[in-house]
């Protein structure tokens, strides 16, 4: 199930609760071996770097039919089994840093929840790397799967 | 398409629209950004768009067409002349990325979600 809910502009959090027992769910996350077996999406994914301790750097890059997607950024803090925080940042928008929240909580009953808060930098000045000065519009599609996400918490 | 497994969950059998790899394509290149932000000055041939990032025709055109292949630019030919603007999708800055955030953090969870059932007793 997953539940989003946004309490601030700059910020998104998402919840889900997998059927697997923590340690299952962490390692998921800070092995690379099983790191590349889905965190791309359906796209093949390099683990070019992935070391999981404080300030350790990542960085992971898609190869996907479309072109090739890579994402890096720093461990801030790793508490195992519980939480990782980490940087987010996308090749095609340098300086757009996500800060990445995780928490992992076992349930007591095999399975896990986990917690993502994502924080954006929302700058006061308007955005000049992508268009500006564009007339602003809202995808449809975008706008139809987030009353989609709303209605299925 | 988006379909329900049950009432509440949300889960592999959501398709996600094609276009965010597409998207994530069209932006990576430092070129094609600045392709939309001249474009956002106002529409360009694709002869006077080669000469200001001083680059061969053949070399936008390639360009000129990921942005197309992503929706973000349009190119109509009258006469003899191709010119591009921009559309139909438009970019919002931030509020654009933090929403392919989102889709692609949701789509890596229900990724997680069928790996860990795959992967289920083979610890």
């Amino acid at each position: 199930m997953a539940t989003i809910t946004t309490p601030a502009e700059r910020e998104i959090r998402i919840e889900r609760v997998f059927d697997a027992a923590r340690d299952r769910v962490w390692k998921a996350f800070t092995d690379p071996a099983l790191v590349a077996q889905w965190w791309g999406r359906g796209n093949k994914l390099v683990v070019e770097r992935m070391e999981v301790e404080r300030g350790g750097h990542w960085r992971f890059v898609e190869h996907s039919a479309e072109g090739v997607h890579g994402f890096e950024g720093r461990y801030r803090e790793v508490t195992p089994p519980e939480r990782i925080v980490h940087t987010f940042e996308w090749d095609g928008l340098p300086g757009y840093v996500v800060i990445n929240d995780t928490t992992f909580e076992d349930l007591g009953d095999g399975r896990t929840k986990i917690v993502t808060t994502s924080l954006f930098y929302a700058s006061e000045e308007r955005d000049g790397m992508l268009a500006s000065g564009m007339e602003e519009g809202l995808n449809q599609s975008y706008a139809a799967l987030d009353r989609l996400l709303a209605n299925t918490r | 398409m988006i379909f329900f497994r049950g009432p509440f969950k949300l889960n592999h059998m959501v398709q996600y629209p094609p276009s965010l790899d597409r998207a994530f394509s069209a932006l990576s290149d430092p070129t094609r950004r600045g392709i939309l932000v001249r474009l956002g000055r106002g529409d360009a041939s694709i002869t006077d768009l080669a000469g200001q990032f001083d680059m061969t025709l053949t070399g936008m055109k390639k360009h000129v067409h990921v942005l197309e292949h992503a929706g973000l630019v349009t190119t109509q030919k009258v006469g003899r002349v191709r010119s591009a603007r921009l559309g139909p999708r438009r970019l919002q800055d931030e509020s654009e990325w933090i929403e392919m955030y989102q889709r692609m953090l949701n789509d890596r969870l229900n990724r997680l979600e069928e790996f860990l059932e795959r992967t289920r007793g083979e610890e």
